[in-house]
């Protein structure tokens, strides 16, 4: 078993994707770090102070007053009502949530990619992993060896787990290396609140309770690697029922671009909360920010996902051992 | 010549037994596999951990038990040698009106640049919409008390969401109305001014009193004489405190009206804000000379 997925490794690397990820990581990376310093520079400018504590009121008056504004839509107003009153929870209790540092830096990367780069990233390295072996013709040449049908595919989805895992730790450690030079590498131990939920407009703060930062980065990895994992037996799903990889990406990149569209629209179409890709953002619920559609919970998004993903696995291996392959 | 033609065939040599040759063996089988053997190494090690988070997650987000967070004191930070000026209030301070978003706060805080090289902080606390009485809350936030601390100099504009309720009360207004209105606003505005010195007794305000946006209507003459002792009531509040100045700016809009008017024919435009900045400036310096 060992070898197979041995040799289904060597086939991903081979193909030389994992260091075209890694590239784009770091491009990107490199990119936001410089917006984020750049940033940070013009806050300063125009406060004329480093306190963060002017800048996160300044941040809550700016709120306020957007709040007041007339032209300004029922959800985006709820969604400024949230974040005013976790601003503010946060400067009463004298806790900077974006105290600069590498692992500031991470954080905010992960939760901002975990919708849809981190799955971008991942189909790219799965979408061809069963459909290349049938559109090139190896696929013959596979199952006339001795070994059962689901070893060959179970020997696949190790490999793209393991590959996921790969695109995570690449993903870790660039953006920590970069962003690091300009923002320093310290702040694992920066406390951050966690545990808000949302309760209509208002946000509830029974639960909130203070962990370092370092356990938050670890459970929006955990998270992070969740999704990847889920996103990733879709797209193997499609890979094992389609033949094109064109189509597989197509599909995939579909829905998951209707998905980031979805979560900003879908607030009055209630049953859209049982699709995958608007439950995608699970770093959300940990930082506190409203959810798409009311009453979806972390345990909900969570649910919904491990279902698509165990139909998705189900399937795929039904189709590929009883599928005629001439 | 020579020497540069014999350093090129050195480099090349060099570039090619270093680099182009180990790059063509690496591409080799044996490398290829250890790099495999590498990644997936990693890559298992890596989970572990994307793992463990997985655990945290559960045991943090579904099995914490209610607590919660311990409160830090604030600590104090004042950069000494800048001047602090806060903005308080309501659309006025905000700069509503102005095209270029600056509020006679910008240009007050164009005009003292060209004045002195003292590093200046602004902070605009000001809400649009604010009503005395929500100022009087906005107060009694820790933050904005520790703002109030820091603050050299003070602006304040508040009232007029009071006295015009965005133009309703004016247009149907019975005496009696807005006898009762006002004399809530000047309790409101005793409790702001005493929060304030509370805070801090140094800091110099300035309080923006009303001028009269619809002395054109009607009813002008009427609502002139409600603003003006409005004003006056209101200046009568801040004379009780020290270095509390109120600051007219009914005479600055009594002339031509709708030229400092912005459309809504409520707020000024950008040049009455400029009007509005101007008189806050001077009386700045004229503070600060008499200070020395």
């Amino acid at each position: 078993m060992i070898n197979l997925v041995y040799n289904e490794m060597l086939k991903i690397v081979r193909k030389k994707r994992l260091f075209i990820i890694s590239a784009i990581i770091a491009v990107l990376v490199g990119l936001f770090t410089y917006a984020q310093y750049k940033h940070v520079q013009d806050v300063q400018k125009r406060l004329g102070t480093t306190d963060w504590r002017t800048q996160l009121q300044q941040q809550i008056i700016d709120t306020q007053n957007r709040l007041n504004s007339s032209g300004i839509s029922e959800e985006w107003r709820k969604f400024l009502k949230i974040r005013l009153q976790q601003q503010q929870y946060y400067l009463d209790h004298n806790i900077n949530p974006s105290a600069p540092g590498a692992p500031t830096f991470m954080r905010m990367f992960v939760e901002n990619s975990i919708e849809l780069f981190l799955p971008l990233m991942v189909m790219v390295v799965v979408a061809d992993l069963v459909s290349s072996e049938a559109s090139g013709g190896t696929m013959k040449l596979l199952l006339t060896r001795p070994v059962k049908r689901w070893k060959i595919l179970l020997s696949k989805y190790i490999a793209m787990g393991v590959s996921i895992s790969f695109i995570m730790l690449a993903l870790v450690v660039l953006s920590y290396a970069i962003s690091g030079a300009v923002f320093g590498y310290g702040g694992w131990n920066l406390p951050l609140l966690t545990g808000f939920t949302v309760q209509g407009e208002e946000l509830n703060t029974a639960n909130v309770h203070l962990i370092p930062q370092w356990k938050y980065l670890l459970i929006e990895l955990g998270l992070a690697s969740f999704v990847a994992i889920v996103v990733g037996t879709l797209t193997f799903m499609l890979s094992v029922i389609m033949r094109s990889t064109a189509a597989v990406m197509g599909i995939m990149l579909a829905a998951l671009i209707s998905g980031a569209i979805l979560s900003n629209m879908v607030s009055s179409w209630e049953s859209a909360k049982y699709l995958f890709m608007v439950n995608l953002r699970l770093t959300d619920y940990i930082s506190g920010a409203a959810p798409p559609i009311a009453g979806m919970t972390l345990g909900f998004s969570i649910g919904v996902l491990a279902v698509w993903g165990l139909v998705a696995l189900i399937v795929s291996f039904f189709v590929f051992i009883t599928r005629d392959v001439y | 010549m020579k020497a540069v033609a014999s350093m090129r065939r050195f480099f090349l040599s060099c570039l090619i037994r270093f680099i182009i040759v180990p790059w063509k063996q690496r591409k080799g089988d044996s490398v290829k596999i250890n790099s495999v053997k590498i990644i997936a190494i990693l890559s298992v090690l890596a989970s572990i951990l994307w793992g463990y988070g997985l655990v945290a997650m559960v045991q943090d987000q579904f099995f914490h038990p209610a607590a919660s967070a311990p409160l830090k004191n604030v600590a104090k930070t004042k950069n000494d040698h800048a001047l602090h000026l806060v903005a308080l209030g309501d659309s006025l301070t905000r700069g509503t009106g102005d095209e270029t978003g600056k509020g006679y706060v910008g240009y007050l805080v164009d005009d003292l640049r060209t004045k002195t090289k003292q590093p200046l902080q602004v902070t605009n606390l000001a809400v649009k919409g604010l009503r005395s009485k929500e100022l009087v809350e906005q107060l009694k936030q820790p933050e904005i008390q520790r703002q109030l601390k820091q603050a050299d100099l003070v602006c304040l504009t508040i009232g007029g969401n009071d006295l015009f309720q965005g133009g309703e009360s004016l247009r149907n207004f019975s005496p009696q109305r807005i006898k009762q209105t006002e004399h809530a606003y000047l309790q409101n505005l005793e409790t702001i001014f005493r929060t304030i010195r509370t805070a801090n007794s140094q800091a110099i305000v300035f309080y923006i009193s009303l001028y009269n946006p619809f002395q054109q209507l009607n009813n002008g003459q009427i609502t002139s004489k409600i603003v003006r002792q409005w004003n006056y009531d209101s200046a009568e509040v801040a004379a009780r405190y020290p270095n509390i100045i109120a600051v007219p700016t009914y005479d600055l809009f009594e002339l031509h009206t709708n030229e400092y008017l912005y459309s809504d024919q409520f707020h000024p435009n950008k040049e009455g804000y400029k009007l509005i900045g101007e008189r806050v400036s001077a009386l700045i310096t004229f503070a600060k000379g008499e200070g020395k």
